[in-house]
């Protein structure tokens, strides 16, 4: 067993814990934090696979922007509030996605799409995004432009 | 170990991690561990992406930036529906909103 399977296989376990930890933990403040953790743990695996990079993205946008955000939030309105659940049907469709996307994985043969960590710096990242998919990037932006508008429409309107 | 496996574990390790987000999504009827949930999944398909374009890392990280990017996004919009729900009904239970909402 490499080193590298190991450390997949130890993160792999932290990740999925924590994951459930979120979906459970009655409290919805711990649930968040367990989340920021989740997040942390998920740039970890991905700098593993060869995208350090991207791993920093996460941690810089996604943790520390939108996380922070959802634990300030709920931090704010009162995270403890009761909860009514439906256990039969959440273990029903979590056995459903799981055997979905793992036939998919099956028969897609994406199993092998992994065969060494890839070399890559921030201008070859950016000189795709500015060649091969420049339109594309152009609606993304008009769409997260649209998006902050949107935010900033409804949360207003409430007032 | 060859590399192929570190792929099918990832993988496989991806596919758990959305299942228990899909499980948190039909499971809770709160809006808030809905949310939570659904960033779960987000994680999940991140993983999944890095390691399929892993053969092709700029292009990998060029779709996992912009992807991560456009999450980012819409966890604020979602927020801002959200607190705008919570000021109208008091309650982040989704039955209310089955009921006809506020």
């Amino acid at each position: 067993m490499s080193a590298l399977a190991a450390y997949v296989g130890l993160l792999g376990g932290i990740m999925v814990i924590l994951a459930y930890y979120v979906t459970t933990i009655k409290d919805l403040v711990y649930a968040s934090v367990t989340l920021a953790l989740l997040g942390g743990f998920n740039a970890a695996m991905i700098a593993l696979l060869g995208m350090p990079i991207v791993g920093t993205f996460v941690v810089i946008v996604y943790v520390g922007a939108a996380v922070m955000f959802i634990i300030i939030v709920i931090s704010m309105l009162g995270g403890g509030a009761r909860e009514t659940r439906e256990e039969f049907r959440g273990v029903a469709t979590g056995f459903l996605v799981a055997s979905a996307l793992l036939t998919l994985l099956m028969a897609t043969g994406l199993y092998v799409a992994y065969t060494k960590p890839g070399t890559y710096s921030l201008s070859s990242v950016s000189q795709v995004l500015a060649s091969r998919y420049l339109p594309a990037l152009g609606v993304i932006f008009i769409a997260l432009a649209a998006t902050l508008v949107e935010a900033i429409s409804i949360a207003r309107r409430a007032e | 170990m060859a590399m192929g496996a570190v792929s099918a574990e990832v993988f496989v390790f991806a596919a758990a991690i959305a299942a228990i987000g899909a499980y948190g999504v039909t499971a809770s009827r709160n809006l808030l561990r809905l949310l939570l949930s659904i960033e779960v999944i987000f994680n999940a398909i991140l993983l999944m992406v890095v390691a399929a374009l892993a053969s092709n890392p700029s292009l990998g990280a060029a779709f996992s930036i912009v992807l991560i990017s456009v999450v980012s996004a819409e966890v604020i919009v979602v927020v801002a529906v959200l607190i705008a729900f919570y000021r109208l009904s008091k309650t982040f239970d989704s039955k209310s909103l089955e009921e006809g909402g506020v």
